[in-house]
């Protein structure tokens, strides 16, 4: 009994053991595939099986079973490839462009389209009025035009 | 008022066009090629591969080089490796200088790779490919002979070891030599 609870206890702590050895949770190589850009290829590394792809794979791989957090691992491989190593851009400095000239563009569309729709809506109010149309002809035509009318009464 | 905002919405909408267009056009004019055979190598300054400074191409002016472009994830660099070697301890002795650019690789990957092929001639890095983009390099390896101006007298897209390249190496070895 005392021996199957020992070995009931060795196993826990067996497995327990690779989980705890990280202070915080363990990234993931499906993650960063998602994240880094192979530098031969111009894809991400989960697009490619190219040569140095598989290099950086297995770099990541060497660093998240000691730990290291997605955040050094992309440090460090901006610093042996640059910024270009990552897929999406860094935000501060000018790269910050990159993330708000979209919004900035989809926010201006919306507003242009705000614009039209609102003069456009106006500019057909005078028709949808409750009063008769205009016969769009001027003062004198029509005075014109009763007098022939009148002659036919 | 109505006209005034019409025009500017057409300005702000031609000037996004001209804005786009510019964009093309300034990509098209910065693709990078190969440099061609007769023109000036375009220059540059690489960090040594073993941390040890910086070299820049212009220091060795005046002597023939070969700029060879590798990588320790290529695997027909490994074959080359070998040939480039003894390529470098024969021509040296007659002033051609030997420099190994490692393109888009991880330093300590390359820096086994050197130390496994026991390669002695300088080797520099450029993780970001910056410089192996201004040759135009697309695989590697790549291998360029210059002569003591310079200027460019072979260009060879594959390794040196393959029989299409082999002559023309040794004879632009020659050229530049002479």
């Amino acid at each position: 009994m005392i021996l199957r609870f020992l070995a009931v206890v060795a196993a826990a702590l067996a497995l327990a053991g690779p989980a705890a050895a990280c202070a915080h949770p363990r990234t993931s190589l499906a993650y960063l595939e998602g994240q880094v850009m192979c530098p031969t290829c111009h894809t991400t590394l989960d697009q490619s099986d190219s040569a140095a792809a598989q290099q950086i794979e297995s770099f990541i791989s060497q660093k998240i079973a000691v730990c290291w957090t997605a955040q050094r691992i992309e440090s460090k491989l901006v610093a042996n490839y640059g910024q270009g190593i990552l897929a999406a851009p860094s935000h501060k400095g000018f790269d910050l462009l990159a993330w708000w000239l979209p919004i900035a563009g989809v926010l201006g569309g919306a507003l242009v389209l705000a614009v039209g729709v609102w003069r456009w809506s106006r500019r057909r109010e005078p028709e949808d009025s409750d009063g008769p149309p205009g016969s769009g002809l001027d003062d004198e035509t029509e005075r014109r035009l009763d007098e022939v009318l009148a002659r036919f009464d | 008022m109505t006209g005034r905002l019409k025009v500017t919405a057409q300005l702000l909408a031609l000037a996004g066009v001209a804005g786009l267009l510019a964009l093309l056009v300034w990509k098209l004019a910065h693709q990078q090629h190969a440099p061609p055979v007769g023109s000036v190598a375009p220059a540059f300054t690489l960090r040594r591969l073993d941390g040890t400074g910086k070299v820049s191409l212009a220091s060795y002016r005046g002597k023939p080089v070969v700029l060879n472009f590798w990588a320790s994830w290529c695997q027909p660099c490994k074959g080359e490796a070998a040939v480039l070697e003894h390529d470098w301890t024969r021509y040296r002795s007659r002033g051609v200088e030997f420099v190994g650019v490692d393109y888009h690789d991880l330093a300590p990957d390359a820096r086994r790779f050197v130390s496994a092929h026991t390669l002695t001639f300088p080797m520099l890095e450029d993780g970001s490919g910056r410089v192996t983009g201004s040759y135009g390099i697309s695989q590697v390896p790549e291998t360029y002979v210059l002569n003591r101006q310079g200027r460019i007298v072979a260009h060879l897209a594959g390794p040196i070891t393959d029989p299409n390249f082999a002559g023309e190496f040794r004879s632009a070895l020659a050229k530049a030599v002479a």
